[in-house]
Order: structure tokens, then sequence, then C-alpha cells
């Protein structure tokens, strides 16, 4: 067990590091970087851009410094300057990147003037690291400033304003999904081709072939909209609540922030998350309770006299749900990811459009991190799961 | 008087007229196909759909992105005072007609989405057999690599990265006889289906991974029957047997995938669109035209309907042929 969770671990970590590489990547390859721009800046007699403030702002996203160098203190947060035993630095000298790059411009294959490094001016040595401000390093939680959003603010903080709405939202509509998905799914596969269960199976068919985007359309429509035209009692099209107080026929005047005001604008977002949830987890649920009717034991118990009740909550439902970790232990990353689709269509202020806004303002931080903590959640809940399996499951055994 | 004593005919005994004509198998499947009724409605939609958008410039009156001056919102069925022809379904709000948006939009959603199953499709197979059949540490690492990607949920990566390249868009070198070869198929200049293009490369490219494990999973349960074995000792080298006789084999479960694929495709595309990071408004997709009537739909709330209904069709109809092709290959439903 042990050198099972060892080796597990090890692997993990292996993960994750590469996953960080790769959001790393992403990061440097994405365009609208904090450079683009300033040559044509630099170009304009308006602006006066001397050589030294560029240098100083790129000094300032560490373009200085060489590639190895800027990924390790942006993975770790090292080296932040030489190494000093006693009174002795060692490495002192070592150089880590140029300040001042001399470029030329030359002519390419294309014929096309191109700006090429031949030389540097002035190098930049670990000791010059000494009191830069540098962040504590991806691994270690911290995704260093965002660049539009909330600009120089920690990224963190950002996620953190926005967990608590996605939770909301995520939470309640799963753990509505659970409770009528799972009852639905066991139904229809206790009673396989009844009118019930082709009923169920068509609108979990329906639900799941839906897209999602088309779906929030449509309620907005239904419920809100047409219903608005033609006075009656609607639901809010969007945000998590209201700006100023408005009124709902038959509801009367709603004050923003009133819990009244919360549930409506809960109501549309909720029941499509819900109802795409309910469809994937009964037909999950019916598939497996099928397989486990089929069982021997499950004759057996019949046989024995047990009323089908006990035989079906006892002995199928408790094995078909077996499987059913391996959704269950991935519905947390997924909520970190939020629901991108539907908090766009509905303006909830949740992570999903967090995500959406961070790509449209090209603030790859925000979106690396999101993606990144969803990556290590789910190497996490992998985890969790293999254990899951053999606690529930004795049979299946860890090697 | 009895009657004379019939000559008895010589019953024949041949294969022949003793056993029922055999069925081939193309024939099982077909027989069995046509039995799931809503998937044979969703062929003949699926058909229509492609026969129209196929016909698009013969049968759209209006060109995709020709502006009328003042035609703003103009309702169902009016009628254009300079060209004559009819705008079946309006316009919008400059004054574009929205059929023929519709009809060159579903030429350029519909082939996204089929190369795109066609390129991960062909990857997946090519990826899946060889890491099943040779086996090894490539087969491990491939495969775990593999398994992480498919529990990461898809639209964050499918959004960032088609962010990153839709912006980038010069930096991905694309041969230019393939973007002609896409402008002919789509009906686009080469430096317009460049977009699309991309958001293909982004499709297939996270499209495959199921593919291939189903592929692997297929090759693996393949790879030690009798008759691998008896190709083998009849001298056949192993990329013969992977190409002549283990894909073939394996083909029942990845038509199944590839039509489901299609459907997650149509959807995928229409969702980057949709969001903003897929294909850019001037040039019309389902997805985009569905995120540009949002902002409308307060005053005009059946305008959503008429590029979200194709998509809504195109995804049922997928799923359905894909649910009655699994029917119908199943070998182990005797019909």
């Amino acid at each position: 067990m042990t050198h099972y969770l060892l080796r597990r671990l090890a692997q993990m970590f292996i993960i994750v590091l590469v996953s960080a590489a790769a959001s790393y990547a992403l990061l440097n390859f994405a365009p609208g970087g904090p450079l683009a721009g300033l040559r044509q800046a630099q170009g304009d007699q308006n602006i006066r851009l001397t050589a030294e403030d560029v240098a100083r702002i790129r000094v300032n996203f560490e373009l200085d410094l060489y590639l190895p160098v800027r990924f390790t203190r942006w993975l770790i947060g090292q080296p932040r300057g030489p190494i000093i035993i006693g009174n002795y630095e060692i490495f002192g000298n070592i150089v880590v990147g140029c300040r001042q790059p001399i470029e030329s411009t030359v002519r390419n294959a294309q014929g096309f003037s191109e700006t090429v490094t031949v030389g540097c001016a002035e190098a930049v040595t670990l000791r010059n690291l000494i009191g830069r401000r540098t962040s504590r390093g991806v691994l270690f939680g911290d995704f260093g400033p965002s660049w539009k959003l909330l600009r120089d603010r920690p990224v963190s903080d950002l996620i953190l304003s926005r967990l608590p709405k996605t939770l909301e939202l995520m939470g309640l509509s799963t753990l509505i999904a659970l409770g009528i998905g799972i009852p639905l799914g066991v139904y229809s596969a206790v009673k396989q081709y009844s009118r019930f269960d082709y009923f169920v199976t068509t609108l979990a068919f329906l639900g799941s072939a839906m897209p999602t985007f088309f779906f929030g359309i449509l309620l907005i429509l239904g419920f809100s909209i047409i219903p608005k035209a033609a006075n009656l009692p609607y639901l809010p099209p969007g945000s998590s609540e209201a700006v100023r107080e408005y009124t709902v026929p038959f509801l009367g005047t709603i004050q923003p922030g009133a819990p009244l005001d919360v549930i409506l604008h809960l109501v549309l977002p909720v029941v499509v998350l819900t109802i795409v949830n309910i469809a994937g987890f009964s037909r999950f649920v019916r598939a497996s309770m099928l397989e486990v009717l089929r069982q021997d034991y499950v004759r057996t118990a019949r046989a024995k006299g047990l009323i089908e009740r006990i035989v079906i909550s006892r002995h199928a439902l408790r094995n078909a749900l077996i499987p059913f970790i391996t959704i269950a232990v991935f519905i947390v990353p997924g909520m970190f990811g939020g629901a991108i689709i539907t908090e766009t269509i509905f303006s909830w202020p949740g992570m999903g459009r967090l995500f959406i806004l961070a790509l449209n303002e090209s603030d790859y931080p925000v979106a690396m991190a999101l993606l990144f903590i969803t990556a290590v959640l789910i190497v996490i809940a992998t985890l969790l799961r293999d254990i899951l399996y053999t606690v529930i499951d004795p049979r299946i055994r860890l090697s | 008087m009895a009657a004379p004593p019939s000559p008895r005919r010589p019953v024949s005994l041949s294969a022949e007229a003793i056993t029922a004509p055999e069925e081939r198998p193309l024939q099982i499947v077909l027989r069995r196909f046509r039995r799931h009724r809503l998937a044979m409605i969703s062929v003949v939609i699926m058909a229509t759909l492609f026969g129209l958008s196929l016909f698009a410039r013969q049968l759209a009156p209006f060109s995709s992105n020709e502006i009328a001056v003042g035609n703003y919102f103009l309702s169902f069925g009016a009628r254009s005072a300079e060209t004559g022809g009819t705008h079946w379904l309006g316009t919008d709000n400059i004054g574009r007609d929205y059929f023929s948006r519709l009809l060159y939009a579903g030429r350029i959603s519909l082939s996204v989405a089929l190369l795109s199953v066609f390129i991960s499709t062909t990857a997946g197979i090519i990826i899946g057999a060889y890491a099943g059949f040779y086996g090894g540490w490539l087969d491990n690492v491939l495969m775990r690599f593999v398994e992480f990607l498919l529990t990461i949920p898809i639209l964050p990566i499918l959004l960032i990265v088609s962010s990153i390249l839709l912006r980038n868009e010069e930096a991905v070198p694309i041969p230019q006889f393939v973007l002609v070869a896409a402008g002919k198929l789509m009906l686009l200049s080469p430096a317009d289906v460049r977009q699309a293009v991309l958001i293909i490369i982004v499709l297939a490219g996270l499209g495959w991974l199921n593919t291939a494990q189903l592929m692997r999973g297929m090759a693996l349960a393949l790879r030690d029957q009798t008759f691998i074995e008896a190709a083998r000792s009849l001298g056949m080298s192993n990329p013969q047997i992977i190409l002549r006789h283990l894909i073939p084999n394996a083909m029942a479960p990845i038509i199944v995938d590839a039509s489901l694929n299609m459907a997650g495709f149509i959807v995928g595309e229409a969702a980057l669109s949709f969001l903003g990071f897929g294909i850019q408004d001037p040039i019309p997709t389902w997805g985009n035209m569905l995120a540009a009537t949002q902002q409308f739909m307060y005053d005009r709330p059946w305008l959503p309907l008429v590029p979200g209904l194709p998509i809504l069709i195109c995804s049922l109809a997928f799923n359905f042929i894909g649910d009655g092709l699994r029917d119908a290959l199943d070998p182990r439903l005797k019909l």
C-alpha cells in the first residue's frame, strides 16, 4: 500500500510538473504580451519612451532573464540571488540574463526586415537578482499578478472573489441533480422497457444532445422575455443579483440583494445545469444498475425470498453505485472550471465567466491558473477514486 | 380408380437449394439500421442539410455578406425592392439575408465538423492501433497522457488554445494549398478560411483521444486472436496485419464513435464561435449567428431560433444515427 501510494504520488508530481510547463509555454506563446506595441510606442514622438524605460519594463516582466531562469523563478520562486554561506556568496557572477540587448535590423529570407539580438550591452548576474520582486512560485500556489483584469493584484485574489458564486451555483445544481438523477436511473432500470423507462431514456438522450448554450437561450426566452412581455411573473435573465429594485407581477417589488431576489436569479442557471446533470447521472446509473441486476447474487437474493425493495436497495443499488464514484470524485474539479457556457449566458459572476473574461482580455495568468488548479484537483481526484474503489469493493487490489 | 402415382420429382439437395441465401455483413447492418426509425429519419434530415449546403451558392438568393442598406430586421418572407429576391427568413441587424447566411454557415459548420472527424478518427485509429498492437513503454506513456487529458474538462482547453491560435493566426504555418482547398470547400477566400482551418486543428487535436483509447482496446482484444496468428503464420508483416486485419475488424465501435464525434464537433464549433473564440463574424457560422441574435432577442424573441435550431437538429440527428449504428453493428444483438 505504502509502496503504491509513493509511486502514485511521484506520478502525480510529474503530471503536475508537466502541466505547469505546458501552461508556461502557452503563456509565453500567448500574443498581446507586455512588450507588444512597445516598439511602435518607441517610435512615437509624443510618448518619449527611452531605451532605459524599455529596459525597466523588461525587468518588470522579467524579460531580461534567460528562459530557464525565468521558468524556475515562475515555477518555484528560485533563484532569488547567489547562494550565501556564512560571509561567502557562491555563483554571484553567473550571468542569468541581459539587461540591454544589442539589437540590429536585418533582412530575412522573405525580404522583410526583422529585429534580431546580436549581443548584450549589460549582463544580469545572479547578484543583481537580490531584492527583486518574485512570486513564491506556481507550485506553491502563487500565480503571480494578473495582467489586466485586476492589474498587478494577485491572481489568487481574483479567483477567491469568484469562488463562492460558482460553488453556490454548481453545488446546488449538483445536489439537486444527484437527488433526482439517481432515483430516476434506478427506477427506469428496474422497470426496463416500461413506458416510464422509455420516457426517461428519451429525455436523458435529449438532455445530453442539447447544446447548453441554445438550451439556456430557450429558457431565457420562455421564462424571462416572453412572460415579461405578457405581464406574467418572470425570472430575471441574467446576473446573480439585481442592481436596482424591480417589480414582478404577483410577487411585488423586489429589493436587490433580498432573499427572493437571490433565489429568482438562481433559478434559470441552476435549472440548465441540473437538467444537463440529471441526463448524465440517470443514464450512467441506469446502465450500471442494469449490469448489476443481471448478476447471480441478485437472483440468489430474490430466490431467498427477500422483498424486491430490499433486493434493489441493499443488494443491487449499493453495487451499482460503485462505478458512480468515478463521476462523483470529478465533480469538485469540474466545479473549479465552472460551468463556462451557462455562466456566460446568464452573466453569472463565477469562475467560468472569469475564465472567458480573462481570455477576452488576454489575461493569460488568470486563465492558466484556473486550468492549472483544475489539473491538480483532477490528479488528486483520480488518486482518491482509486483508493475509494479498494475501500468500497475489497475485490479490487491496488498494485 | 386409383390415381396414377404421381411421378416423384427428384428433390434437389444441393447447398443453394436447402439453405436460405446468406446475407452479406453489410446487408445485415443495413437491415438492422433501417429498423431504427429515428436514425433513418435523421439520415434523411442530414442528407437534406448536406445537400442544401452543398448547393449553397445555387440556392441562396443573396450572397452571405450582401448588405442591404435600410432593410434591417425585415420579417419572414419580405421581398427585396432592389433585387426582387425573397428574404425567406428575414434580414439581420445590418440587412444581411438570414436564409442565405444560414446556408453558407451550414456549409462551413458541416465542413469543419466533417474534416475534424476525418482527421481525428484517422489519427485515433493509427495511434490506438499502434499502441495496442505493439504495446511497450510508448503505449504506456501515450495512454497515461490520453487518460489524463480525457479527465480534464475539454472546453477550457479548447477555449484557451483557440484563443491563443486565433490571435496568432499568422504564427501557425498552414500550407497555401490546404487553405485554397479548404476555401473551395467552404466557399471562402484563402485568407478567411484560415480561422476555420485553425478551429479544425483545435477540434481534431483534442478529438482523437477517445478514438485512440477505443482503438487501443480493440487492438488489445484482437491481437492475440487466432485469425491474427494465422495471418502472421502466412508470412504477413506487422504493418500489413494491422492494416488488413486489425483495423477492419475493429471498425464497428470506431464508426459509432465517429458519428457521435460529428455531433460533438458541430456543437463544439458552435460553442467556440458562440463564445467568441471560434470563427469570427463576417464569416457566417451557426454559432456566431446565434451569439449575434442574443442582443436583439428582447424585442424579437424568435431570432435565436433561426440559427439555433439547425445546431440542435444536427446534434440530435448525429446522436440518433450513432445510436442506430451502435444497435446495427453490435454483433451480440442477433436480430
